[in-house]
């Protein structure tokens, strides 16, 4: 009896191991075997596509528009949403060597992905780049202008002005300065006029909105050795200091810390403050959840005289190593080329070429004028690969000036210390 | 097994060869059942645990780019970045902080609560069930709810001034920032230790009280002098547990932080400092070596408490 028991748990582990080897090798051979069906069935190849979850409008966007290439190319194209940290599940997918085909990347990091020569080249397999919004490309080239991802689509910064508030406060929109030097008076003046709990301004305190403003003080924050740099410009210093002020005199303040607000759009849009600088995305939560609110958007101020703004770019991207890589180039033109203007409709998102921004008319919508031009003179947030580490220190220790336990000039050397320290170390 | 019956009787007759052999057999079988039957356990431990900790003993010692995997040896040099990092030691204060502050609370708030649930008073299953909510929340959920609370238009922040009239702002203040983190954790794991604690008083001998209220003692010297040392085995779980769980703290961190640690590296904790390294720095070699660290100092930690606490000759 024992020994029949024995017997039977031994088999039962034999099994077990059969299933769990036959699960691990399932794994690794499936996928192509399911490629090969797919392409004697169809006579095209599958694509993976790892994107990350957005709004359900740029998720019907996508699949529709992937449905037009299938279509169009008899290609099968496998979208993979990846909901949470989306660069690091795709770093640690590199590291396990199973990446997937094409997938969003995010300007910010590129030039890491680039420098670590995990991306196909595609210099010579995408047509017309001069119909692009060039700071767009740029963002996605390395020092000897190769490009590794086409830009699928892009967010602008500009000024958002609620009229009704301002004319309350006894103003008129054509009050609003275009300067950034204006617009800090400006704000300093209307917030004696309103009402308790309005603010005269949004604008949030990170890294992320201001490095247009930096180079058009004079400063470049990554040098070309790759170093750390904030206290080279004095301008730069006086540009920080207003934002200092403005939050110490509650005239320029952060929705979140400052007003608890989950985002810029949602004070905006429920009336606590009468400027915000702020991307493209808040129009939807505007549109949708806030209709009765009365704006204007106007171009970002120009500093020190200098126009200047933040885009924020997402490209497709192709794995080097895919073994699917006609099928993902033809993929990535399709989707940034012929099938742009479904995208960009469905998804309500702004078109990366002027040929399409032309086709759809959208420049004459006065949601996205002041928009669409910030795409032909702003910076792309993206620099070189230290971006990550130079950017985590700014926001770090300026928060040190902002609190008022170091002035901005000790804040930026503390911060260019911390970064030139850790870049050091990663080398 | 030689105490098996079966075995026994058939070691009196049959040839010795034989005997052996079955003997042989015999146990050859048992270990096998024995291991068949935790073969789930332990492959899971071997390939989840196991496996990574012995690949990351590999790691540390080399520099690591996570996106090509390419990897050449540096020997000790990652531990050197990591010692002269001053990163490094703002998490390691504000972790030892975040430590002797939470843990010592929680364990004595826990131990007070269970002591006072335990006594007979009404409706103590209902207190009990609307104590436990906290620990029932997700992480995330209840530091988002701090958030609400603490941010600088927030209630607690707005209601400390309309009583102080002053305006303290709490999750911008490198000096506060943690504390909030502090005040939320000590919150949600009070209750689960509690019902620990208050299971390891069922099992006190009312007769100890019974005799110590004959000699006088009144209920606080009961508690101090039967409760306290009577608990010790249950403490020093208690102790333990939340030294590893504070040690640990991440998901609070990160999402108060936004995953930068600031203000001012202010809730910058080991294991995001770790996730930092890992993730944001693309220094997989030195992340590992961090990681290791940190294992080393739990584990020292735990062992001086053990000593400590003298866990093991309690009670026998």
């Amino acid at each position: 009896m024992k020994k029949k028991l024995s017997l039977l748990f031994i088999m039962l582990f034999a099994a077990l191991m059969l299933v769990a080897c036959g699960g691990g090798s399932d794994d690794a051979e499936g996928g192509s075997a399911e490629g090969t069906t797919e392409e004697s069935a169809e006579g095209g190849e599958t694509i993976t596509l790892a994107v990350w979850g957005s709004s359900p409008a740029e998720t019907e966007g996508l699949e529709k528009t992937v449905q037009s290439f299938e279509e169009k190319t008899g290609h099968n194209v496998e979208i993979e949403v990846i909901t949470d940290n989306f660069v690091d599940q795709i770093t640690a997918r590199f590291a396990a060597n199973n990446a997937p085909d094409v997938f969003y990347l995010e300007a910010y990091v590129a030039p890491r992905f680039i420098e670590s020569g995990v991306l196909l080249d595609i210099t010579d397999d995408v047509p017309d780049q001069d119909d692009f919004f060039q700071p767009l490309l740029n963002a996605f080239k390395d020092d000897e202008g190769r490009l590794y991802a086409v830009p699928k689509d892009y967010s602008t910064l500009a000024t958002y002005v609620n009229v009704d508030l301002l004319e309350e406060a006894g103003y008129t929109i054509d009050d609003v300065p275009a300067d950034w030097e204006g617009l800090v008076e400006f704000s300093k003046e209307l917030q004696e006029k309103l009402p308790e709990g309005v603010h005269a301004m949004i604008f949030d305190r990170t890294m992320a909105r201001h490095l247009s403003a930096f180079y058009a003080t004079g400063l470049n924050p990554e040098t070309e050795d790759g170093k750390a740099d904030f206290t080279s410009s004095e301008d730069t210093f006086a540009y920080l200091q207003s934002l200092v002020d403005g939050q110490d005199e509650g005239y320029i303040v952060n929705p979140q810390m400052d007003l608890g607000m989950d985002s810029a759009g949602a004070a905006f849009g429920s009336g606590k403050a009468v400027i915000m600088i702020e991307g493209n995305w808040v129009l939807s939560a505007l549109h949708n959840e806030y209709p009765d609110v009365n704006y204007e958007i106007l171009e970002s101020p120009t500093v020190n005289g200098q126009k200047q703004t933040m885009i924020f770019t997402v490209g497709y991207a192709i794995n080097k190593n895919t073994e699917k890589a006609d099928a993902a180039i033809e993929f990535v033109n399709y989707m940034t080329g012929e099938g742009q203007q479904q995208w960009s409709e469905l998804s309500g998102t702004l078109p990366t070429r002027q040929s399409v921004t032309d086709a759809m008319d959208i420049a004459s919508n006065e949601d996205w004028t002041a928009h669409i031009e910030g795409a032909n003179y702003g910076t792309p947030w993206t620099s070189g690969i230290y971006l990550p580490v130079i950017s985590q220190a700014f926001d770090n220790n300026f928060q040190a000036a902002l609190n008022g336990d170091m002035t901005v000039e000790e804040a930026m050397q503390a911060a260019e210390e911390e970064a030139n320290a850790e870049i050091e170390r990663q080398q | 097994m030689r105490e098996d019956p079966k075995v026994q009787r058939q070691n009196e007759n049959p040839p010795r060869k034989k005997k052996r052999n079955r003997a042989f057999n015999s146990s050859f079988q048992t270990t096998l059942s024995g291991y068949s039957f935790m073969a789930p356990a332990l492959l899971v431990i071997l390939l989840f645990t196991l496996a990574p900790i012995a690949y990351a003993f590999v790691m540390m010692f080399q520099k690591i780019d996570m996106l090509t995997m390419e990897s050449t040896f540096v020997g000790l040099d990652n531990f050197r970045k990591v010692f002269t990092d001053p990163k490094f030691w703002a998490a390691f204060e504000n972790t030892v902080t975040y430590v002797i502050v939470v843990v010592p609370t929680q364990t004595i708030i826990a131990m007070v609560l269970a002591a006072l649930l335990n006594n007979k008073m009404k409706f103590n299953r209902t207190f009990l069930s609307i104590m436990f909510l906290p620990t029932l929340t997700s992480s995330s959920a209840m530091t988002l709810i701090f958030m609400w609370l603490f941010n600088n238009n927030g209630f607690v922040v707005n209601l400390l001034e309309d009583l102080t009239g002053e305006r303290i702002q709490f999750l911008t203040n490198p000096d506060l920032a943690l504390s909030v983190i502090m005040a939320m954790n000590i919150f949600s794991t009070v209750p689960h230790f509690m019902v620990v604690f208050l299971s390891g008083l069922q099992d006190i001998p009312e007769s100890l009280y019974e005799a110590a209220a004959i000699d006088g003692a009144n209920k606080v010297k009961q508690f101090l002098h039967i409760t306290v040392p009577q608990l010790m085995p249950v403490t020093f779980y208690v102790v333990t547990m939340g030294l590893v769980g504070c040690f640990q703290i991440f998901d609070q961190a990160y999402i108060i932080s936004n995953g930068s640690g600031g203000p001012q590296n202010s809730t910058l904790t080991f294991t995001l400092y770790i996730y930092q390294l890992a993730f944001n720095s693309n220094d997989m070699g030195r992340a590992t070596a961090l990681a290791f660290t940190l294992g080393l100092i739990i584990f020292t930690v735990t062992f001086i408490v053990n000593k400590v606490m003298k866990a093991d000759e309690i009670n026998g």
